[in-house]
């Protein structure tokens, strides 16, 4: 899903494009290193390490020296985002470029790499904090919480309660996904079903990239909010952290947070803390384009039935979007993929590969170990249902008839070839099909000739 | 003998089993003392676990009579390994380590002179590849293993069979074996192991930079290394040793059933039992290879 992964790196690209002061005081902190380092593509992971502790700087032909012919390509995406993201500085000299780390980000990657590093905010002690909710709970604390937001974006109808998110919030996350013309419900619009076919971390990245755009509209700093997030998928889950210990923005946007289920907020009878959740520690995960790795609750069967072990509304709604949703029993959605579901779904915006993807990735366990884990035969059909809507192709032409003589007709053919506008002739019958965007000049030409 | 197929790698998290020789009698003499190779691998197993959030990293050292489990990072879930690894993971390994040493050494009190100072590279090998079965049976969402070999005692050829049998399993598997050795000769048996899994086998020249050449050359995880220049295996040593001396040797008897391969004329194969028939005369010539003895 090409689409799906340019809006998962967006957030990068939005780091990437920091103002270079603001991208130096972000790389002094050593878990930004990593988060950043975490989020390169494989090969410039490699390149990251290989060049730690060279001090000398490397020229192009050098570094092209370590990478295969037929790596060459992933070589140029991996040294290009080294660029962007000023981690590789370009010396260049009057007879060759030559590359050096950022000196900031090498010296603090070095530290962390051999002594670690230790985050400056520590979990608060345990006679001090009440009774902390176990693992379990704070995963399905997250769970609900998540599911609760994005039932409320989609359908403002759907959801049980709403979160405390302000209406323009909402309105500004909605921006792109939704299109309401007046009098009607909002509809999803074709990126709207995108996101909702992304991955759970996918999401979270998006929202995320919209709120932070939008902070800096309020006038809040976005490196100190991107600084803090990054910053929080290194926290320990489970563990309490003091509210005291984050600044006033940051604790704006701990709030906003907690809606979001990232964080649990709790208090005592003095202090107040939050709490990580998976859904936080698990962020860095995902700033690159691996696939993701979670649980699948989807089997489908060759007769293209299709049973989801899920109870959660927000499956049934995806579910809905390309299939034709049958029975919906206590844990389990039973339904079936129809011509007509996938036109539907078409219609829509989505594509074959989106839908097929979905089904791979959302595989059921049980399926999952075996390759295909979605049936061939359900596969190809839906591609061939997919083609089929592409089957007419039309393009407004205008139809030339009764020239007087072959070769006017010949003459014409070849101008309206020469223009790149012939679509059909026929030369027995002397007729031909042209471009309605050269009509005008066939015409003249005709009239020329006459 | 080809070396292994190549797997197609969907993204780059990995479980890498460190097999760490802690032979006394190779590090003593040793021009890189044992606590600065400790630091090295600390921190290239630092850098591990920090390239992905999902990398794992198994550390099984190898010891002169025994080997044991000394670091497993999947273990400690709670704290996630996120904020402060390092001196977490220093300090417990530092200390297994060294209650493994200990016990290492009360075994060998009872030990026959003459043995060559080798460490018990079969019996790491064997656990590394028991723990990736597990992983392999622990469902779809396993990162991809790979074992890397530290060692630098000298090969020790009783171990031939049972090294040679851990190279085929892990062949089968598609797990390739690194090696970096550090001795001063070579290791047949880690180029062996590292050609025929479709590994990298590296001997640093400059033993005080290790961690550099761990970072350049065993840091690439197995979906790069497709794509990236690694050192590539020149003049294999494929000699073999015999199975019942355990000397190394170049030619020698073949059974035609099991394949196991004798220095002098046995009656019997030890290996599968089957009748060997009368030895062929002596007298060979000299572009005579490998003579296989007829079975009755």
């Amino acid at each position: 899903m090409p689409q799906v992964k340019i809006i998962a790196k967006n957030f990068m690209d939005m780091v990437a494009s920091l103002p270079a002061i603001k991208l130096d005081i972000l790389y002094h902190n050593q878990f930004i290193c990593e988060a950043i380092l975490r989020s390169m593509p494989p090969l410039a992971k490699k390149y990251v390490l290989q060049m730690l502790y060279i001090d000398v700087p490397m020229t192009f032909k050098s570094l092209q020296e370590w990478v295969l012919a037929d790596g060459s390509s992933k070589h140029q995406v991996a040294i290009d985002r080294l660029i962007q993201l000023r981690v590789l500085e370009v010396i260049d000299r009057k007879k060759e470029t030559t590359y050096k780390l950022k000196p900031t980000f090498q010296t603090n990657l070095r530290k962390h790499l051999i002594y670690g590093g230790i985050l400056s905010r520590e979990p608060m002690p345990s006679n001090v904090v009440a009774r902390l909710p176990t693992l379990e709970e704070l995963d399905a604390y997250a769970h609900e919480q998540w599911e609760c937001f994005l039932l409320q974006l989609i359908s403002s109808g759907q959801a049980e309660r709403s979160s405390s998110f302000s209406s323009s919030m909402m309105r500004i996350f909605q921006r792109g996904l939704l299109r309401q013309r007046d009098k009607e419900a909002p509809r999803l619009t074709e990126s709207g079903f995108q996101f909702l076919l992304m991955d759970t971390n996918a999401q979270l990245w998006y929202i995320i990239r919209e709120y932070i755009s939008n902070s800096e509209e309020q006038g809040v700093d976005q490196a100190d909010l991107i600084a803090f997030l990054l910053e929080l998928s290194f926290h320990t889950t489970g563990e309490a952290y003091n509210l005291n210990t984050l600044a006033d923005d940051q604790e704006a946007m701990i709030k906003d947070l907690a809606d979001l289920g990232l964080v649990k907020l709790q208090q005592g009878r003095r202090e107040r803390w939050f709490i990580p959740t998976k859904l936080a520690t698990n962020l860095s995960v995902s700033l690159t384009d691996s696939s993701s790795r979670k649980q699948g609750f989807v089997v489908v069967e060759t007769n293209f039935r299709m049973y989801a072990y899920s109870s959660s509304k927000l499956h049934c709604e995806i579910l809905r979007l390309f299939s034709r949703v049958e029975y919906q029993l206590p844990n389990l959605i039973v339904g079936a993929i129809t011509k007509e579901s996938l036109y539907n779904a078409f219609e829509n915006g989505i594509t074959a590969e989106q839908i097929i993807t979905f089904l791979q990735q959302n595989a059921h366990p049980r399926v999952a170990e075996k390759l295909p884990s979605v049936p061939e035969n359900v596969t190809d059909q839906i591609r061939l249902w997919e083609t089929d809507l592409n089957r007419v192709e039309m393009t407004p032409a205008h139809f030339y008839d009764e020239f007087s003589s072959r070769d006017i007709f010949e003459s014409a053919s070849d101008f309206a070839r020469v223009h790149g506008g012939l679509l059909w002739e026929d030369a027995k019958k002397m007729q031909m099909a042209v471009k309605a965007e050269i009509h005008m000049l066939m015409r003249e030409h005709l009239r020329g000739n006459k | 003998m080809a070396s292994a197929p190549s797997k197609l790698y969907a993204d780059d998290v990995s479980l890498v089993v460190v097999l760490l020789d802690t032979n006394p009698f190779f590090w003593s003499s040793s021009s890189l003392s044992f606590l600065q190779f400790l630091s090295h691998v600390l921190s290239f197993l630092n850098s591990i676990l920090t390239l992905n959030q999902l990398n794992q990293v198994v550390v099984i050292a190898t010891g002169y009579n025994s080997c044991d489990y000394i670091f497993d990072s999947s273990l400690d879930l709670k704290r996630s390994l996120e904020n402060g690894r390092m001196p977490v993971m220093c300090s417990s390994l530092l200390q297994k380590l060294e209650e493994f040493s200990f016990k290492d050494e009360q075994l060998s009190k009872e030990e026959p002179e003459g043995r060559i100072k080798c460490s018990l590279l079969s019996g790491s090998l064997s656990m590394a590849l028991c723990y990736i079965q597990r992983v392999f049976r622990s469902g779809a969402l396993h990162p991809h293993p790979r074992i890397l070999c530290l060692q630098g005692s000298p090969d020790g050829p009783e171990q031939y069979v049972a090294i040679m049998n851990a190279i085929f399993s892990a062949q089968r598997s598609v797990v390739p074996i690194d090696s970096c050795y550090m001795g001063a000769q070579n290791s047949a048996f880690l180029q062996q192991a590292s050609y025929i899994t479709g590994g990298v086998h590296h001997k640093p020249q400059n033993l005080d930079g290790l961690f550099q050449y761990l970072m350049t050359i065993f840091a690439a995880d197995l979906h790069s290394r497709s794509f990236l220049h690694l050192p590539k295996p020149v003049g294999v040593d494929f000699r073999a040793s015999c199975f019942c001396h355990k000397n190394t040797i170049d030619m020698g008897y073949i059974c035609s059933v099991c394949l196991s391969i004798f220095c002098k004329h046995h009656k019997k194969c030890s290996t599968c039992g089957s009748v060997f028939g009368q030895a062929q005369s002596e007298a060979a010539s000299a572009s005579d290879k490998k003579r296989k003895t007829p079975e009755t």
